[in-house]
């Protein structure tokens, strides 16, 4: 038996290394991890929790409260199926504090550039798309000039 | 006596095993049936999915800003959980593929347009994969998919191996340099689960892009799903994307 | 600290080539992972060579039993710095241990690092050296450094004939179940790599195999290369029949190692899929030096060359020598540069498989040229440090104890 005590020793050793390993596993693993699968299942509810910057199409309804115009000259127009905020920007902080932060206007003096973002012409364009060329179209005049931002037809 | 016994064991234990073995050659013939694998959405609501309509695109890119900034993505042109590429397929053969700074750029104009044979814009964003390669790989179940379909980061989580970003034969996943994890679309989790659509959705002008609830046979996605036939990326993978297009050509990767 | 970083990737994004998706820019695994496989493929060679006398009664090779060993331990005790250095978040390394996802290869690292060191490596020096550590913890003259001796003996200075017979016995033992343990630390790395079906560079069931192969080739390479230098630097003579036997498993290992990478070569080049076409271009193009001339002639046909001539001729000792010696060196750049060309080269093509982004190596910083650097010179300052406390010189003739009991 004496001959075999310096590996009883290093056994010794070995399972009191395991021990420390539970012990710091039980203090450190996240306590939410595996409820629902491998994953910290806190994670998700973490995430469900970020908040929101865009108001979105739902929230059309609010913004037509206070901008009632603009509300019905996009429904009746050619722009009625795009989201306010795919012009203005994100409006969430609005909707919640219409005083505190107000999502801008396009810039008047950048106007043919905001348009053209969508309207400019291009081979990859679906071809029903409407597209203007810059070079032939008006060169020189704001879109705003004739077009209503709203309701866009003339 | 003892010895009859063990002869009876050994005779009806040996005819078990033959008849087990029997049936289960025959067995294939079953196995067909198994083929059909039910969707899990038939299974658990909600179920979130995507659809994107190449046609209908217009390479705007206005999702991709409102992505960034929904979701706190890094403005640099090295990071996008979304991006728009645009594709030009020439007469002889030539494919050029673009998509400077996720689009938000735009797109540098065409050369030889009578050359052209077909040119579209592709939007990208995460596949959604039923078998994730992600969440296969991640070492320490930082990335997994929720019980209503979505893949999503633990970023608290997440000790930044890379791996999962090596994985996705999709090129969706980046290196987050403010997180120092790994980072992806999230279909807009935390808009999902509360009824709003994703960003890139809410602002799409000309609805290409297309979310919805896949077990709801009334949702948007399940009707374009149905009238449209659609085509996913890779396939062949078997990552089994949850994401679908219309439109889809041969050359897009 | 970001503002480098944009810098670097503005330019290079000015430096792709054909079409990536946007988030490919950024190369995830650096030169670091290079040193990884580098790394672990020493210790599993380092391992192997000295298995080959424990287990396969190789005894000519004894010479270098315990210089193997102890290659494979400073080795293996550096291999988890690199990982960790690279890691976004090296603090939560941990979860790897507690947390492992089991569809995960990766997750495997830290169980099979820790059971190969401690259960396989640690314990077979330990039990390879205890009769002399018990020794020199009672005549060690340095105070501290007998005291690193009286701990090592776990407080037990039995040594009798009996107890050493018990030791022998287990690390044989300890060197039988340590040869898969040695494939399984490697293979798996190479398993990391070959199971990724998205990048068709590395997906292949071939990869572990071919990982572990030349691993054994640089392992074995490295301890020839080391037991030279260190021979000459204690103006010793190398033995020469140890030489020539490592030689020979030095060849075979380099044989195999070729044949596989040509067979996967080969048919990949017959099968021509999809992504046939953009890999092609990598190996002729960003490839072309590191692959030809780094990786295959220096690495692999020169070497083979070399060692094929002191199998089939008559050669003096003194060409011989210079023969392993250059044969090594040439093998241990090679196997570097196949690490990179796997780890590297499969980041540098698109996944659309359309175009190519760069790489390029930062002299300073985590992930830099002298972080590798450092990683790489650790192991030696660790073997150094080695064998000053465990000299690998003493007991060349590892002479079997008396049995016990003679009947």
């Amino acid at each position: 038996m004496k001959d075999y005590r310096h590996l009883i020793h290093v056994a010794a050793t070995f399972v009191l290394v395991f021990v420390l390993f539970l012990t710091a596993r039980s203090i450190l693993k996240p306590s939410s991890y595996g409820k629902i699968g491998r994953y910290r299942a806190a994670s998700v509810d973490e995430i469900k929790a970020l908040p929101i910057k865009f108001a979105g199409r739902t929230a059309q309804k609010e913004c037509a409260a206070c901008h009632e115009k603009e509300y019905k000259d996009k429904a009746s127009g050619r722009h009625k199926g795009l989201n306010c905020e795919t012009c203005h920007g994100p409006a969430a902080a609005h909707v919640a504090g219409p005083a505190s932060v107000k999502p801008p206007k396009p810039a008047e003096a950048e106007i043919v550039k905001f348009c053209l973002r969508c309207h400019a012409p291009s081979m990859a364009k679906p071809r029903k798309f409407p597209q203007v060329d810059p070079l032939k179209h008006n060169v020189g005049t704001a879109c705003t000039a004739c077009h209503t931002p709203h309701s866009p037809r003339l | 006596m003892r010895g009859l016994q063990r002869r009876q064991f050994l005779k009806i234990s040996t005819a078990a095993l033959f008849g087990s073995l029997m049936t289960k050659l025959a067995a294939p013939l079953a196995w067909a049936e198994d083929f059909y694998r039910e969707p899990p959405w038939k299974r658990k609501k909600p179920y979130w999915g995507f659809a994107v309509d190449i046609d209908k695109c217009i390479g705007c890119a206005k999702c991709v800003e409102a992505c960034k900034i929904e979701n706190n993505v890094p403005k640099e042109p090295f990071y996008f959980r979304t991006w728009v590429e645009r594709y030009v397929l020439r007469k002889n053969g030539a494919v050029e593929v673009v998509c400077p700074n996720g689009g938000m750029d735009g797109y540098p104009d065409i050369e030889d347009e009578g050359g052209v044979a077909k040119a579209f814009f592709v939007p990208k964003l995460c596949n959604g994969c039923e078998h994730s390669p992600c969440v296969q790989v991640c070492p320490v179940g930082a990335t997994y998919k929720t019980e209503d379909g979505v893949v999503l980061i633990d970023k608290d989580y997440c000790i930044g191996c890379r791996y999962c970003i090596q994985a996705c034969p999709y090129g969706t996943r980046y290196f987050n340099p403010v997180t120092q994890t790994a980072d992806k679309c999230s279909m807009c989790y935390h808009r999902i689960t509360k009824g709003l659509a994703t960003a890139c959705v809410e602002v799409c002008p000309t609805g290409a892009r297309i979310f919805g609830d896949l077990s709801d046979p009334n949702s948007a996605l399940t009707k374009f799903r149905e009238d449209n036939k659609t085509e996913s990326l890779k396939v062949h993978m078997g990552t089994e994307p949850k994401l679908v297009y219309k439109g889809f050509d041969k050359e897009i990767r | 600290m970001h503002a480098q970083l944009f810098e670097s990737l503005s330019h290079a994004l000015t430096q792709v080539q054909g079409y990536i998706y946007p988030n490919e820019l950024e190369l995830q695994w650096s030169i670091l992972i290079v040193l990884y496989p580098y790394i672990t493929g020493l210790v599993a060679g380092a391992f192997i060579l000295a298995s080959l006398e424990r287990v396969f009664n190789v005894k000519a090779v004894k010479p270098t039993y315990r210089l193997a060993l102890l290659t494979a331990l400073a080795f293996l005790i550096v291999a988890p710095l690199p990982l960790n250095l690279h890691l976004g978040h090296p603090e939560r390394a941990f979860q790897i241990l507690f947390t492992p996802n089991p569809t995960s290869a990766m997750a495997m690292f830290g169980f099979v690092y820790l059971w190969y060191l401690m259960a396989v490596l640690l314990m077979e020096v330990w039990l390879d050296y205890r009769k002399e550590i018990v020794g020199w913890s009672k005549t060690e003259p340095w105070a501290p450094k007998r005291l690193f001796y009286k701990i090592v003996t776990f407080g037990v200075d039995n040594v009798s004939p009996r107890s050493l017979e018990i030791d022998d016995k287990l690390g044989k033992a300890l060197t039988v179940i340590g040869l898969p343990s040695a494939v399984l630390l490697h293979g798996y790395v190479g398993f990391i790599f070959g199971s990724i079906k998205a990048n068709p560079w590395w997906s292949t069931p071939l990869m572990p195999i071919i990982f572990l192969f030349s691993a054994m080739a640089s392992g074995i390479a490295g301890v020839l290369l080391l037991y030279m230098i260190l021979s000459a630097y204690r103006n010793k003579d190398t033995d020469m029949k140890c030489l020539d036997t490592i030689g020979k498993f030095f060849l075979t290992a380099l044989v195999l190692a070729f044949s596989l990478e040509m067979l996967e070569t080969i048919q990949q080049i017959y099968e021509a899929e999809e992504h046939f076409d953009i890999l092609s271009l990598l190996v002729q193009g960003k490839l072309y030096f590191s692959v030809f001339f780094v990786q295959l002639l220096m690495g692999s046909l020169i070497p083979m060359f070399l060692l094929g001539l002191i199998q089939l001729t008559d050669l003096p000792e003194k060409v011989r020598k210079a023969f392993y010696a250059a044969s090594a060196t040439f093998c241990l750049i090679g196997i570097f540069a196949m690490r990179w060309n796997v780890v590297i080269g499969g980041q540098f093509f698109s996944k659309s498989l359309r175009g190519f982004t760069t790489y390029k190596l930062e002299l300073v910083g985590r992930e830099g040229l002298l972080s590798a650097v450092v990683v790489m010179i650790l192991p030696f300052v660790i073997l150094a440090a080695l064998i000053y406390l465990l000299p690998p010189w003493e007991n060349a003739e590892h002479a079997p104890p008396a049995k016990s009991s003679e009947t």
